[in-house]
């Protein structure tokens, strides 16, 4: 989002000046994701905060540092195979298809009154990261944001909302200091 | 047993629904004998099943036989393929503008004040030229003969709905949500029936096959032991509009 915000310099002004404040962590961000383990831990309170919902301890078809760099090639599995040529294995030989619904399936989280959050809330699986990274995500212009049953079936989060507490014992959000601290994880870039 | 009734019905026709002239829409008719099908009954085995594993291949072809001879109400088979594929969420667009799978065209003759009601949806034609048109590879046809649109690479530039003699594509066009898990569909691109591919690739009928009470059966037209082919060999079937020659794979009985 900071991203489409600094092309803007000639239109508005007061954007730019938020987007240059912004511009370091913009930079931060797509370090975490790029797996470059740089991130300033000086700019803590500053920013936006990731938000990753607690996890049930089950993994998916990858561990979750190569998920978070496959998952994209991930997705062409459905979007080549599946549609194009008709192939509906299961990923995992069985309970996982590999595909994005089952991805909302998963990973979809509940708010305080047990609704499934959308993809216009900064707390959906896929925009936590995604806002963070200033990576726009085009998928839900036309898949579905949130299962249409219970979403159970497989489940990563505990559907119970957004919780850091396994990431940081007693905090509700994540600085960029905590991200500096998960960031390791991430494996390294190898394009 | 083919039965030509074309005398019955020589005259003016008129069309509501479609404005184009159906002279060449009527052109015979098939008496079809009275075979019933409990609603929902599996009236499909093809010889070259495939697991989920595989490829859909060209052995097989699926099609759609409507016998519209039967007293059906067609928008039974409209809300169900509405409900399957989650259509109907426009708030902003004209109603011409909503999409819309499956389109019931009335046919009146002037003459005899004969009349028929058909559900015409996209054809799925063997040699589409919604595909052929497309530049970006977007609208395909699947080996086992289902077209329809990869929203991913559709650009929505609309030549497959001009190209399409069947007027069975429609345009999003309003940002959408609440979709359909099975059904991903958005603003911006084109879209039309695809023959439920989800539910038959998970070895389900069509939904508007289930809700038809019998009227239209399923099948592939490949395999000469299908019900479908075995039903069109005995009793025949007309194409709409076969003199394009694009091979529809929906036949029709009663038109
Ligand atoms: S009926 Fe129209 S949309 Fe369907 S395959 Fe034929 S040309 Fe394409
Ligand atoms: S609207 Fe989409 S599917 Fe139709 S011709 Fe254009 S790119 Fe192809």
């Amino acid at each position: 989002m900071w991203l489409h915000l600094n092309f803007n310099f000639g239109f508005n002004s007061s954007f730019v000046s938020k987007s240059l404040k912004k511009l370091p962590l913009t930079v931060a961000g797509l370090a975490f994701i790029a797996g470059i383990n740089t991130v300033n831990a000086n700019q803590d309170g500053l920013g936006p905060k990731i938000t990753i919902p607690e996890s049930s301890g089950e993994s998916c078809i990858l561990p979750s540092a190569e998920m978070r760099r496959q998952h994209p090639d991930l997705l062409k599995h459905d979007r080549i195979q599946t549609l194009r040529e008709g192939v509906r294995a299961k990923a995992d030989g069985g309970k996982l298809d590999g595909s994005l619904k089952q991805c909302v399936n998963c990973h979809a989280i509940k708010d305080a009154s047990s609704k499934f959050v959308r993809i216009d809330n900064d707390q959906h699986f896929c925009v936590s990261c995604h806002k963070y990274a200033a990576v726009s995500i085009d998928c839900f212009q036309c898949h579905r944001d949130i299962p249409e049953g219970d979403g159970e079936f497989h489940a990563l989060t505990n559907h119970k909302g957004i919780n850091y507490s396994n990431i940081v014992p007693g905090t509700s959000s994540l600085t960029i200091k905590d991200m500096a601290n998960i960031a390791p994880e991430v494996i390294s870039d190898d394009n | 047993m083919t039965i030509n009734i074309e005398n019955e019905k020589k005259g003016a026709m008129t069309t509501t629904n479609v404005e184009s002239s159906r002279r060449n829409f009527i052109f015979g008719s098939v008496a079809a004998a009275g075979l019933t099908v409990a609603p929902g009954m599996m009236l499909y085995q093809t010889a070259n099943a495939r697991s989920q594993s595989e490829k859909a291949t060209s052995k097989v072809r699926w099609g759609m036989l409507v016998d519209t001879t039967k007293d059906v109400d067609w928008n039974k088979c409209v809300d169900a393929c509405n409900n399957e594929h989650g259509l109907g969420n426009e708030h902003k667009s004209r109603d011409d503008q909503k999409t819309q799978y499956i389109r019931v065209v009335d046919v009146k003759n002037k003459g005899t004040g004969y009349s028929i009601s058909l559900p015409v949806m996209c054809q799925h034609c063997e040699k589409p030229p919604c595909v052929d048109v497309c530049p970006t590879g977007a609208s395909m046809k699947r080996p086992d003969g289902i077209v329809l649109v990869d929203r991913h690479r559709c650009i929505g530039c609309r030549y497959c709905m001009m190209a399409c003699p069947y007027k069975a594509r429609s345009f999003v066009h309003e940002v959408l949500s609440d979709q359909k898990e099975n059904t991903p569909r958005g603003k911006g691109c084109v879209e039309s029936c695809n023959m439920c591919v989800n539910r038959i690739d998970n070895g389900q009928e069509p939904a508007c096959v289930e809700a038809s009470d019998g009227a239209i059966i399923f099948g592939d037209l490949n395999n000469p032991e299908s019900p479908i082919s075995k039903i069109l060999a005995k009793h025949g079937g007309k194409q709409i509009r076969a003199d394009l020659k694009l091979n529809p794979g929906v036949h029709y009985q009663g038109i």
